[in-house]
């Protein structure tokens, strides 16, 4: 018996609700659908009627937790245009705030795919330790999100000495949780049942479907940005791209956590190589006709902006494509064939801004009797299927 | 990546190949040529994946972008087709991942990708009239609203 | 389990969190949150209105007489009106709590004083 199951498309706390259409045999995924546009906002419309000095601030709204990947990739594109040099110390400097927030990302990462397993205590863990990583970007930014800090021609606040020593500290801490983690990930029982094997993706399957990001790098294809097109100071910092071979959520995992250690390593390596000088050079608030593209890899993966300029203080056409979109169909491939009760951790193995499941309405495709169930309902229903066939 | 790869491996003549800067290239083809430039600059040793499609509308004519991501550029091929009839061969059976890039044309321009299995909305809600397409320059903000009923 | 050496850890601490109504933070030096104006040294430029990017300032008369209207509820708290400010009118408060009843308490009028004009 086939079941339709609509998963969606209210999940609040996150960005990006989505709806999927399930065809469920026997607890098996056979088909998925996507529907998207639950909160499109038009900003690329939006766009056409701001001028480029406020566009750095819309760009920021447009993801909430890779918000400076976004400013970046913007500044960066009418950077292009305008022909604008920036002071090298102002590229260290995105480079550094650039990473504290891939940092950020993991961690809150972790936490939630810890949730979605049922494993709270991990995620309360993983979360405590994003609050320092937070901190700090507060003491450099004045704010806890939507940091402000890259502008067009550089950024807007330096990071002085004694902050850098406070840094330091906090790295070494973060550091340490990093290593426990790797630790706790790679031992824990619960959480190898819940992720080694589930939501597989061939690397041939990922070439295909244009996947981008740890999505891609779990499956072991090396595709960085930071790697293949140098922006910022990524050119003159040594850092290893992170592979896994293992192509399920365990691997993303630990893509994810070996990541965060890398990111330790390169702010270390920026803060101790920061040239002196300025941060920001003046941008004229009128940009030549021309067209520019500019990448940028943000945490979830690659961030393309593209813009066409027509010579006014507003722009023309201003084309975003986010990371999530790109890893949406390789997401739909890996739940293919995957367990009800693992729909949860695999959705959040791309960590889309769509991790927590609000609602779930059951469907019997021969009755049409609809059941509907709570977010809640599913995952108490995985974690009571697992208690049930593994003991955990 | 250089200018002379492009040219050799597409066969098209020199002035439709633009180097923007040190790894950014556009590529001006004709419609018809499309699927052959994608299938030959997927056969090139360094390429990874297609980036993002982009529409813009440039007057009387809908211009539509595919970023070709290189390890060492990025190939921006360029197609233009009319406003009247916007049909552009799809490239979904060559590259699977371009499907949602394509269903959100089709959505916000009007584009018709002829050979897309799956054209249905993606990004705008049930119940959108039809020959709205919201990107389309002629689409004011106060056109789409009055359309949709609503007040601003 | 794996965690068990670091849950017993915590079992002896205090709860991380804070009971925010009765404890407060103090906000970190150079904390992004409301601005205001020094109207006195205000020249009407306009500056601050054309950079705003949520449109939350509004000039009320011209010039030297100019008044400003500011809707916090419109404010993402950038700063840029403080950083483009040519006569350091704006300046940056501390105050990060913005919470009101009504729509009209977010907007705040900076009114001139009525000077005598000495002829």
């Amino acid at each position: 018996m086939t079941f339709e199951i609509p998963f969606g498309p209210q999940h609040p706390a996150l960005e990006e609700p989505i709806n999927f259409m399930f065809e469920i045999e026997e607890e098996r995924v056979v088909n998925v659908k996507p529907r998207l546009g639950y909160v499109h906002r038009g900003i690329e419309k939006i766009a056409e009627n701001r001028n480029y000095q406020q566009l750095v601030y819309l760009s920021e709204r447009i993801c909430g937790i890779c918000s400076f990947a976004h400013a970046l990739c913007y500044s960066q594109v009418v950077e292009e245009l305008l022909d604008l040099k920036i002071p090298e110390r102002a590229k260290f400097i995105r480079t550094i705030v650039a990473e504290m927030e891939r940092i950020q990302n993991h961690y809150l990462w972790l936490g939630l795919t810890a949730k979605e397993m049922g494993f709270e205590t991990l995620f309360m863990y993983a979360w405590r330790d994003r609050e320092t990583i937070i901190e700090m970007l507060d003491m450099i930014s004045g704010k806890r999100v939507n940091y402000g800090m890259s502008t067009i021609g550089g950024v807007r606040r330096d990071i002085p000495e004694p902050m850098i020593k406070r840094m330091e500290e906090s790295l070494n801490h973060l550091e340490a949780r990093a290593e426990y983690y790797t630790k706790v990930c790679t031992k824990d029982p619960s959480i190898l049942k819940r992720t080694v094997g589930i939501g597989i993706l061939r690397p041939r399957e990922a070439r295909a479907l244009c996947a981008v990001g740890p999505t891609a790098r779990a499956s072991g294809i090396p595709r960085d940005v930071r790697a293949d097109e140098p922006y910022a100071a990524y050119g003159e910092i040594p850092f290893k791209v992170v592979t896994y071979r293992g192509c399920d959520v365990a691997s993303r995992m630990y893509v994810r956590i070996d990541e965060i250690k890398e990111s330790i390593k390169i702010i270390r390596y920026a803060l101790k190589n920061m040239p002196e000088g300025p941060i920001r050079v003046k941008a004229p608030m009128r940009v030549p006709e021309g067209e520019a593209i500019s990448r940028v890899e943000a945490p979830r993966g690659e961030n393309l902006h593209f813009l066409k300029s027509n010579g006014t203080d507003k722009p023309e056409r201003w084309k975003i494509r986010a990371p999530t979109l790109a890893n949406l169909l390789s997401l739909c491939r890996m739940l293919m064939g995957v367990n009800l009760a693992d729909i949860p951790v695999v959705i959040a193995g791309i960590d889309p801004c769509i991790a927590c499941a609000e609602r779930i309405a059951l469907i019997d495709a021969k009755t049409k009797k609809l059941k509907v169930w709570e977010g809640k309902d599913l995952w108490r229903y995985a974690n009571e299927w697992y208690r049930k066939r593994y003991g955990l | 990546m250089r200018r002379s790869e492009i040219r050799k491996q597409l066969r098209i003549r020199a002035r439709n190949i633009i180097v923007q800067r040190d790894r950014r290239f556009f590529v001006n083809i004709e419609k018809k040529d499309l699927k052959r430039a994608i299938r030959r600059l997927m056969q090139m040793k360094n390429y990874t994946h297609l980036s993002t499609i982009t529409a813009l509308d440039v007057g009387s004519m809908i211009e539509v972008i595919y970023h070709v991501a290189f390890t060492d550029a990025l190939v921006s091929v360029k197609v233009q087709t009319s406003k009247d009839e916007p049909i552009i061969p799809s490239i979904v059976d060559l590259i699977p991942g371009v499907a949602l890039y394509e269903r959100e044309i089709h959505d916000l321009f009007g584009v018709e990708f002829e050979g897309n299995p799956d054209l249905s909305p993606l990004l705008l809600p049930d119940g959108w009239p039809e020959g709205v397409y919201p990107l389309r320059k002629w689409w004011s903000v106060d056109r789409v609203l009055s359309k949709l009923g609503g007040k601003r | 389990m794996a965690m068990e050496d670091d849950m017993f850890r915590n079992l002896k601490e205090k709860p991380v969190t804070i009971q925010f109504p009765y404890e407060h933070v103090e906000p970190v030096e150079g904390v992004r949150a409301k601005v205001s104006w020094d109207i006195d040294k205000c020249i009407g430029c306009r500056l601050c209105v054309t950079i705003c990017p949520g449109n939350a300032i509004q000039l009320v008369g011209r010039g030297r007489q100019a008044e400003i209207k500011y809707n916090v509820g419109r404010c993402i708290l950038c700063g840029e009106c403080v950083d483009v400010c040519p006569t350091k009118a704006i300046y940056a408060t501390k105050e990060f709590e913005i919470v009101f009843n009504n729509r009209r308490g977010m907007i705040t009028h900076f009114r001139r004083k009525k000077r005598k004009r000495t002829s």
